[in-house]
């Protein structure tokens, strides 16, 4: 409510100041919607607790607060929950990354999760195939593989897409299932281990990633006190999964590519008229798409869990989904994608010892589902109409839905009418902008 | 030899009594999604609905210890969840895909949290006693004809529920001033709406009715054919309902027979001496998607979603 005000005062007549002003001002709703969401998620959290729970209203409220703080020690309370955050973090900004590729794109991607399956199959079955290849071989050729399988699993919805104009959204969804049943009939059968335990073999040594804690030991660790590594069990993945927020980032702002995806997503007819290769961009940016997925599921397979379980038919891993929340909450940017990421796997990673504590840990997929809920409507212009002028704390640019989401779902023959909206909404925008200052 | 298990298998009655009930357990949730589409709104929400229904109706009869109770409080809270997605994706205009996955997040956390919660010891529900289950009617002598009585007279109430649903949204879609509104509202909301049609109120009853049609497909997996609630126990039938529509049509009719294929399938994929012949089940599973794939790829006559399918309607708009 402050922040109108101290802008009013200061933006004359100091400069510095005001630039910081306006920056703020520029990236408070950008900002405002994602920290929107997640407190109003915790709220209703509670308010689901506050109901199911047994006992007196007091013993209710004990078990909210036991909730979170369970859901907060669980999460990032110490270096050993820390850690295994970040072992859940790795794949989801891969995964995240698919999905936001896609959406810069205009394009929606939700077949994060028969992507990640695909890498992950691919690399295990080239690793359990190739037992002999010594580790500097195997370890890029099982990458690069995951890549490619992801890629092409990824290129087919581009393709039917571009070429047949099938709509993303299920192609996506029918590819996913179909990568899960692939899958375990991969595990259940040529590949299955002795016992019927629906897994692999495990990888061979030489094709497993190395624990940060490792690497640590024996390099600095010679001379400071060592890590165990058995307490921090994240993996060099993580590393790499940084190492691909910086490419994405290069990709997305620094190339022609990534210029040209986001006409591509924000304006698919200008960018018809401005002789974008539209269809080959799609299949394109697909294609990328699926490599960062494939990429992921393969890394955790070589760095966290060398038996291929990845996401199958019967154990659904939601990976793909949260990846959904995540780029949704990071508004498809670097830095974003890292904080959702960083949210939901430690939701993820907190949830079995909520369990622990009495507290069913299922309770983080109804967070997870009320974030994507309030990121995906207009709850928050909605709410501002409401409120009284007093408390309007953001500026009204924050109602822009075209920044939280990519586009209105991509309709088939509908680039006029995503045309016209976006230009309808730009107006209204502007117009309540210009009558707030 | 896989020929011959293949004729076999096709050739017993248990398989098409089997590929029939999964056809109808699979048609109401897709019936649903064909109102929903029709009217504009894409609902991939179906599962989560589903999962809603199946915890519902076994919750409710077990505590009520009335199997009707259960089977109308399941109806009852698919539609309420299904009241999310038309709220956020009507009014406040989210973007379906992502609210119809939220519905199905919150679904699996809602019900295998209350599973954990409300059950005794966190222990979860037991198998239910038979007077807690829906009834298979007794169709007396027809029942006894060699065939057919097993595959048609021998089913669950909810499959004869299905059928006689079918039919209604049938004719409720194309023989009624009722159902010409919705496909209007669905094709082009602008002209529906200048016509003097209530384009948020057609789609708000469109979407709750996909949300009690799925309700009740859930009632029917845990009431009617398992006799007990699992987490996440739906396993995938919502989106295989979803390929049903598409595969249709977006037709009643139309889903109705991909709802037969895919049951048949289902049914195969449970049969043991088509797994002796080395046909493995998770390859058979992949066949209603494929099948879904090469339709909207369209090598046999292409499928087009209803033209404003997905995108929110505001009144004034062109």
């Amino acid at each position: 409510m402050a922040v109108p005000t101290i802008q009013r005062e200061t933006s004359p007549a100091r400069p510095p100041t005001s630039r910081l002003l306006l920056w703020l001002r520029k990236q408070g709703p950008r900002v405002g919607r994602p920290f929107f969401a997640v407190v109003l998620s915790i709220l209703i959290g509670s308010i689901v607790i506050l109901i199911s729970s047994p006992g007196s209203f007091g013993d209710r409220l004990t078990t909210i607060s036991d909730a979170y703080t369970a859901l907060w020690a669980g999460s990032f309370g110490d270096g050993f929950s820390l850690s295994n955050t970040l072992v859940k973090v790795t794949p989801l900004i891969f995964a995240s990354l698919s999905v936001a590729i896609s959406f810069r794109a205009g394009l929606f991607n939700i077949g994060a999760a028969g992507q990640i399956v695909v890498g992950a199959m691919a690399a295990d079955i080239l690793a359990l195939k190739a037992t002999t290849w010594p580790g500097w071989l195997l370890v890029p050729s099982m990458i690069l593989i995951s890549m490619l399988a992801g890629g092409l699993w990824g290129a087919i919805v581009g393709f039917l897409k571009a070429w047949r104009g099938a709509h993303e959204v299920v192609t996506t969804i029918m590819l996913n299932w179909i990568a899960f049943y692939v899958t375990d009939y991969f595990i259940d059968g040529p590949f299955t281990a002795p016992g019927g335990v629906n897994q692999t073999n495990a990888l061979p040594l030489q094709a497993r990633l190395p624990r940060i804690t490792d690497i640590y030991n024996a390099t600095l660790g010679q001379f400071l006190p060592k890590a165990d590594p058995y307490m921090y069990l994240v993996d060099v993945g993580f590393l790499i999964a940084l190492l691909a927020l910086g490419v994405y980032w290069f990709i997305s702002k620094r190339t022609t590519f990534g210029y040209e995806i986001r006409v591509l997503g924000e304006n698919p007819k200008a960018a018809v008229y401005a002789g974008i290769p539209t269809k080959r961009n799609i299949l394109l940016v697909m294609a990328i798409a699926g490599a960062f997925a494939g990429l992921g599921g393969a890394l955790h397979l070589m760095g966290q869990f060398p038996y291929q379980m990845v996401a199958t038919t019967s154990r659904v891993d939601t990976t793909g989904f949260d990846a959904i929340g995540a780029s949704l909450l990071g508004m498809n940017t670097s830095i974003g994608i890292l904080l959702g990421s960083l949210l939901f796997g430690g939701l993820r990673s907190a949830s079995p010892l909520m369990q622990a504590s009495g507290i069913s840990g299922d309770i983080v997929l109804v967070l997870e589902a009320l974030i994507l809920f309030c990121m995906a409507s207009e709850f928050l212009p909605a709410l501002r109409r409401v409120l009284p002028d007093w408390l309007r704390i953001m500026p009204a640019r924050a109602a822009s839905p075209a920044t939280a989401t990519p586009a209105p779902l991509p309709v088939e023959e509908s680039g006029e009418e995503v045309l016209q909206e976006a230009s309808t909404k730009k107006a209204g925008d502007d117009g309540t902008s210009l009558k707030e200052e | 030899m896989f020929f011959q298990a293949l004729l076999q298998v096709l050739s017993s009655s248990n398989t098409w009594q089997n590929a029939l009930q999964f056809a109808a357990l699979l048609l109401l949730p897709a019936l649903g999604g064909v109102i929903s589409e029709r009217s504009g709104v894409v609902n991939i929400g179906m599962e989560g609905m589903m999962l809603i229904g199946a915890f519902t109706g076994v919750y409710v009869a077990v505590n009520t210890n009335n199997v009707w109770m259960g089977l109308i409080c399941a109806i009852i809270c698919g539609g309420l969840i299904s009241l999310i997605h038309a709220v956020v994706s009507i009014n406040f205009k989210a973007n379906q895909v992502i609210s119809g996955i939220a519905i199905n997040i919150i679904a699996l956390g809602l019900t295998s949290y209350l599973l954990f919660v409300l059950t005794p010891e966190h222990q979860g529900f037991p198998q239910l006693a038979a007077s807690l289950r829906i009834p298979t009617p007794n169709w007396g002598p027809l029942a006894d004809i060699p065939f057919l009585g097993a595959v048609l007279f021998q089913q669950n109430l909810i499959f004869y529920l299905a059928l006689l649903i079918l039919v209604g949204i049938h004719l409720l879609l194309f023989r009624t001033n009722i159902g010409l509104r919705i496909r209007a509202v669905g094709e082009h909301p602008q002209a529906a709406d200048t016509a003097g049609v209530n384009v948020r109120l057609i789609r708000y009853w469109c979407v709750v009715g996909s949300g009690l049609l799925s309700g009740l497909a859930g009632a029917f997996l845990s009431l009617g054919i398992v006799g007990i609630f699992n987490a996440n126990m739906t396993a995938g039938r919502g989106f295989i309902a979803m390929a049903a529509v598409i595969f249709g049509k977006y037709t009643p009719l139309g889903a109705a027979g991909a709802c037969l294929i895919f049951g048949l399938g289902e049914a195969l994929s449970y049969s043991v001496s088509l797994q002796g012949a080395g046909i493995d089940s998770n390859l058979i599973g992949t066949i209603p998607y494929l099948l879904t794939l090469i339709a909207l790829v369209g090598f046999v006559g292409r499928t087009v979603a209803p033209a404003a399918d997905g995108a929110p309607y505001e009144p004034g708009s062109e």
